[in-house]
């Protein structure tokens, strides 16, 4: 009977996973779009939801009614119109729309944490929180609620889409978009229908699980973010399986208090229990490699180039004036901290060492090609182990030792990146990092006492602030060695080749798959190098700096910012970071600025770095930019010659043209 | 280019896909210095035989040898580093990166070095030494190049160049890797006739200099202009083997020609 109160009790948060899963299914069924953002969205629904209640005095039922049919469709319509619909025009890249989600996760967050704080609310539950007692077992009303809403609601949405002309046409766009639009279906507003139905899942997720947690912007998030197992469960296609798995994750977690382990195997058990979804997130993801089904992650058209798209390489090199003076500005930048007061040299030091990190990102998304959004996970092992190694031995080798510990991690996870590619390797690696943080970071077992020093070498304590910004600026310099060799020569071109085209580069002999574990276990070492000099900047290892949500998918935004293929990019973005958090006071503050960048990345692909090495070429030679005027805005008419029907058509067009531009 | 035997075969291959057998117990073979065409109207399995040649796709049954050594198991990098080099019918090039640089990447990967020598050339290109004959791999370059007449275009990023010249880049990629079996997937699609004759030549002359050419083609008056043997299928099984005059007067292949397309052989 014990078994059956745990399995109601469970029953809340599985129907809230079950609903999350759900939700994104859809999106990403109407759309193609993975959306990340679904728990920063959920998050921001909670939080209005709140201000709702207990700021403007609205009752709970008119708040409800106002954010999850007034406020949550209105948004999904305006991410569709103005961030996703010019990417879909374009028939950008799955990397971009990606790159998009993470980019309105961070805003949100940045916003959230702006307006509300990090301070934990408690929120109003919508349903009512009485018990009915049946004999021995409780039956909890909220719970119970929960359920209802997830199993209406998933009928409601079957009935839609099976036996209305909508849902015809939503599974006729998810099939073919191109085909379905030209039988004259308007595959924009099925997509504009489906986001704003996948948001208000995602707000309705949100209020209902945001009583039953810690409520801040990031762990509601998170905990939502986590329930992405459900979807990945379901293979991204079947809402019955979903529902199931996500009562199951549920009801499981919440079964496992039933039996507790003597001794230290407690911890684990415990520490597993709190974090099944993490879990359950991981095994999916390690026991699946594709979602079945669906187009964009089977055959050879994902083949060109994950991040290629990303990445645009500039048609130009340089010239070496120009190299020299660029070189010396970034130089000078560089030393000019050496400068400045004791608190900003303080502040400055997170520079060189948030830069190593974001440069281990260049390297495995921007060179080769492989999303990874664990980046935080190695490095904040390269902190944790450097911390520990320390205690036996001088601080260099421990520095060596971390790296090297952190790149046979990044080797391990290499390994399921040989058959993952895209989507699927983006949430692999953020597992990893949630395993990793959950698991490793947050255990008191592998953190207490841990004391990071600053390094001495030969002797010679390098504990002050300016000795141990110019320690970092030669770890930076070290590093940048490191990446030039990773561009250049063979290694250079086989790991452009592959990001290219892994198809290409397989068929003349470049072994694709030990070079994707190489370029991991490198990337992973560089960042756990960047993580140690982090916390030896700290003076401490904090499990927050290195959390998946707040550092990794941020973080990626940054490198992709910046343009994903440049390492210089990467040192600006961190230079970036740093000022906009010391100027406001507030740690996040750098998410809202690259949120926004990061989400409307459609319009500037190839990043802040290739609009500025652009904008750099036109000053160098002006006459590029009278070329590429002339490329767009051609002089000579166009040489061919309409047969009379094609001039009829084209009469045809333009009239109908013109009749669309004077309706609007 | 080294006198080698160039000799893949593909035995008693039988692919099943649910219930349909793409390939039905299909045996060819290649020579060198000879060109080898696979045609048969659409659904002969044809590609499906082409990928199991590549490695791409393995085999339920039968097995693929590369001058006798059995080589079904072995990934298409792997078959690639045996000296078995394509090119494909949707191009796969690098488009960030420049002709010569797309033909580089092909020249350096002809290695016999295990896999512990090759992470060890890797580890070696990170502190910046670079293994392997750099001079030797830009001569080969360079030479191909001038044999498919790409030097106008060699520095340019292949994404902003015609499908017929990334033909060219593909099959120059290819030949650059020395290659002792050269598997050619609908080269001639997108080309216009003066770039089909250009083909033709560079193909005989690859051929002359001891490469097994092995290509699947459409196009049937360039095969028959072009080839020295000619395998045909239909319904994944192969119906004719012989010269180009053998197969213009194989009432079999005349039959399932004729079954789907009528103006074809």
């Amino acid at each position: 009977m014990l078994a059956l109160n745990y399995a109601f009790a469970g029953l809340a948060l599985g129907a809230v996973a079950a609903l999350s899963g759900v939700g994104l299914i859809i999106t990403y069924r109407a759309t193609g779009v993975f959306n990340i953002a679904q728990g920063a969205i959920a998050m921001m629904a909670a939080y209005v939801f709140l201000a709702a209640v207990q700021d403007w005095h609205w009752p709970k039922a008119v708040a409800a009614v106002v954010v999850l049919l007034g406020f949550a469709p209105a948004f999904g319509v305006l991410v569709q119109r103005l961030v996703f619909r010019p990417l879909q025009r374009r028939d950008a890249s799955a990397a971009e729309s990606l790159v998009a989600t993470i980019g309105l996760t961070a805003l949100l967050i940045g916003i959230a944490y702006e307006i509300w704080g990090l301070q934990a609310q408690s929120p109003p539950s919508l349903l009512p929180q009485g018990v009915w007692q049946v004999g021995s077992l409780t039956i909890h009303m909220d719970a119970t609620g929960d359920l209802a809403i997830v199993i209406v609601g998933t009928v409601l949405l079957g009935v839609i889409t099976r036996r209305t002309a909508l849902g015809t046409s939503i599974r006729a766009v998810v099939d073919r978009r191109d085909l379905a639009q030209l039988s004259g279906i308007d595959a924009d507003r099925v997509a504009a229908i489906g986001w704003a139905t996948g948001v208000m899942i995602a707000a309705l997720t949100g209020i209902l699980i945001a009583p039953e947690i810690q409520f801040t912007p990031f762990e509601l998030t998170l905990v939502v973010l986590e329930t992405f197992a459900v979807p990945v469960i379901a293979g991204l296609t079947n809402v019955p399986v979903a529902i199931i798995a996500g009562l199951a994750l549920g009801i499981g977690s919440s079964e496992m208090s039933l039996w507790s382990p003597a001794g230290a195997a407690l911890s684990i058990w415990d520490a597993l229990q709190a974090n099944l979804p993490v879990v359950a997130l991981l095994a999916a993801l390690l026991a699946r490699n594709r979602f079945a089904g669906i187009r964009a992650d089977s055959g050879d058209s994902s083949d060109a180039g994950t991040t290629t798209s990303l990445a645009r390489r500039r048609s130009t090199e340089f010239g070496v004036r120009w190299r020299v003076g660029i070189y010396t500005a970034a130089t000078l930048a560089l030393v000019s901290p050496l400068l400045f007061s004791d608190t900003n040299l303080r502040q400055a030091q997170q520079v060189p060492a948030l830069a190593v990190i974001f440069v281990s990102i260049v390297a495995v998304t921007g060179y080769s090609g492989q999303i990874s959004l664990g980046q935080a996970g190695y490095a904040g092992l390269g902190a944790l182990l450097f911390g520990r190694f320390s205690t036996g031995a001088p601080e260099l080798v421990a520095l060596l030792g971390a790296a090297i510990a952190a790149g046979l991690v990044g080797f391990l996870t290499g390994y399921p990146a040989i058959r993952r590619r895209g989507l699927f390797l983006a949430l692999t690696t953020f597992a990893v990092g949630a395993f990793v943080s959950r698991f490793v970071f947050q255990q008191p077992y592998f953190t207490n006492g841990l004391q990071v020093l600053r390094p001495s070498v030969l002797g010679l304590s390098l504990s002050g602030d300016r000795a141990f910004y110019c320690f970092e600026l030669v770890v930076l310099g070290l590093v940048f060695l490191i990446m030039t060799n990773l561009r250049s020569g063979m290694i250079g071109r086989s790991l452009v080749a592959m990001r290219d085209s892994e198809t290409g580069a397989g068929s003349v002999g470049v072994d694709v798959r030990t070079l994707k574990v190489f370029i991991f276990t490198v990337s992973a070492a560089i960042a756990g190098i960047g993580g140690a000099l982090l916390a030896q900047q700290g003076g401490a290892f904090s499990a927050d700096s290195f959390d998946p949500l707040a550092s990794s998918i941020p973080w990626f935004a940054v490198v992709v910012v910046f343009g994903a293929d440049s390492a210089a990019g990467a040192v600006l973005g961190a230079a970036l970071v740093v000022l906009v958090n010391s100027l406001t006071a507030n740690p996040d503050a750098y998410q809202i600025v690259i949120g926004v960048f990061a989400t409307f990345i459609g319009l500037l692909p190839g990043g802040v770095s290739d609009a500025a090495r652009r904008l750099v070429d036109w000053l160098a030679h002006p006459a590029a930019l009278v070329r590429r005027y002339e490329a767009v805005h051609p002089t000579t008419p166009s040489r061919h010659t309409l047969t009379a029907r094609g001039e009829q058509a084209r009469a045809t067009i333009q009239a109908r043209r013109g009749v669309k531009a004077t309706a609007r | 280019m080294s006198a080698t035997n160039g000799h893949l075969e593909g035995v008693g291959l039988v692919k099943r896909f649910g219930g349909l057998t793409a390939l039905d117990g299909v045996s060819v073979e290649t020579r060198s210095g000879t060109i080898t065409a696979l045609i048969g109207p659409n659904g002969a399995g044809k590609t499906t035989l082409f990928q199991c040649l590549t490695g791409v796709e393995r085999p339920d049954e039968g097995r693929v040898r590369l001058d006798g050594r059995d080589i079904t198991t072995r990934s298409p990098d792997a078959r690639a580093r045996l000296g078995i080099s394509r090119t494909f019918q949707r191009l796969a090039v690098f488009g960030t990166m420049s002709v010569e640089d797309n033909l580089l990447v092909g020249a350096e990967h002809r290695t016999n070095a295990g896999v512990v020598r090759r992470v060890g050339g890797l580890l070696a290109g990170l502190i910046g030494i670079t293994v392997g004959d750099q001079a030797a791999h830009r001569r080969r370059v360079d030479g191909v190049i001038d044999i498919l007449g790409l030097d106008a275009v060699r520095r340019a990023p292949a994404a902003t160049l015609s499908t017929g010249t990334l033909r060219l880049v593909e099959l120059g990629r290819a030949l650059c890797h020395d290659p002792e079996v050269l598997l050619l997937d609908e080269p001639a699609t997108g080309l216009d006739t003066a770039e089909i004759d250009n083909f033709q030549r560079v193909l005989r002359d690859v051929a002359s200099r001891d490469v097994a050419v092995l290509l699947v083609e459409h196009d049937v008056d360039l095969v028959f202009g072009i080839a020295d043997r000619i395998y045909a299928m239909a319904a994944g099984q192969l119906i004719a083997e012989g010269t180009p005059e053998e197969i213009r007067a194989s009432s079999a292949v005349r039959e399932a020609y004729l079954d789907i397309e009528p103006a074809a052989g």
